[in-house]
């Protein structure tokens, strides 16, 4: 074996997980997102950046829409974990609020299953 | 080759055209039987036959190299009855595209690759070349790509068994007949 060879299989060994990761992750950036507010649902487009305020049961929520993404920027909660779930942007990536009664679910042109039991 | 002689005319026939002859007959006679081979996904071979192209690349230089293969794929496709139907198509732009990395390589400075990085290196650029042209041509679809991943593991599994092999040939070639093979012999006996 030369060098050039070792850097060749190198070079394959990398190539292989690369193809794996970037053609097998499941990866669809979704276009639009849906807000449940309580019993109402509001779909956004995730085209344009903008915010929303949105009063729950709590208070306001304010959701922020940038660069094809979503968010909880801030709520009226106590554990915040809305706010930590960041931002969403993959089809089926989801953020909810209960206290607030708000959830975020980002929506794409092939609905994705959230799961799958046997 | 050896049908010249039967025609009346004599054509001069150089040494090389023999050795090239015989080696691309031998190629074919692989390419055949691996084409009766089954496979779990089209696309994947063992390739055995460009055993023959690098073995042939390394000995004798990229000039025999590109006669044997497209000799292979071109006579292969006839005797199988895919002359010029998507099968061909596949194996021509996969010996194309060998054959476009193997020139690269035989242009590295130094010593270059080793059998097993020339089979791995041919195998990869066999795939691709196959890959893309199944996709231009035929199955101009995203969903193909799911399948790269598969096919790029066969192709360097299977690059690596053929560089082995290509490896303990040279070795054998250079062990006996003070390097002569029994092509060469033929025509000296002539």
């Amino acid at each position: 074996m030369t060098r050039a060879d070792y850097l060749i299989v190198l070079f394959a060994a990398l190539l292989l997980p690369y193809l794996y990761v970037s053609q097998w992750s499941s990866s669809e950036v979704g276009t639009t997102a849906a807000i449940m507010n309580g019993d109402k649902t509001i779909a956004v487009s995730l085209a344009h950046d903008h915010t929303l305020t949105i009063d729950g049961a709590l208070g306001p929520t304010i959701i922020k829409i940038e660069a094809g993404k979503i968010r909880f920027a801030t709520s009226p909660c106590l554990g915040k974990q809305c706010i930590h779930s960041g931002w969403l942007q993959q089809t089926g990536e989801f953020a909810a609020c209960l206290p607030n009664r708000i959830s975020v679910a980002v929506l794409g042109d092939a609905p994705r299953f959230d799961s799958i039991n046997f | 080759m050896n049908n010249k002689a039967n025609s009346g005319i004599t054509l001069k026939s150089t040494q090389e055209d023999h050795l090239i002859a015989w080696l691309a007959a031998l190629a074919i006679a692989i390419h055949i039987i691996e084409s009766v081979l089954p496979s779990p996904l089209p696309g994947v071979k063992p390739g055995l036959a460009n055993v023959i192209t690098i073995a042939v690349f390394i000995r004798f230089g990229w000039r025999a190299a590109v006669w044997v293969s497209m000799l292979r794929v071109l006579v292969g496709s006839i005797l199988i009855g895919t002359f010029l139907s998507p099968t061909f198509m596949l194996s021509f732009s996969g010996a194309v595209a060998t054959l476009i990395v193997l020139w690269l390589a035989s242009q590295l400075p130094g010593r270059g690759f080793g059998p097993i990085g020339l089979c791995l290196l041919a195998a990869m650029a066999h795939m691709f070349g196959q890959f893309y042209t199944a996709y231009l041509l035929f199955i101009p679809h995203e969903g193909l790509f799911k399948l790269l991943p598969l096919l790029m593991t066969a192709a360097v599994i299977f690059g690596i068994i053929s560089g082995i092999i290509v490896r303990s040939m040279m070795h054998h070639l250079e062990k006996g007949t003070d390097g002569i093979t029994p092509s060469q012999r033929n025509v000296q006996e002539e």
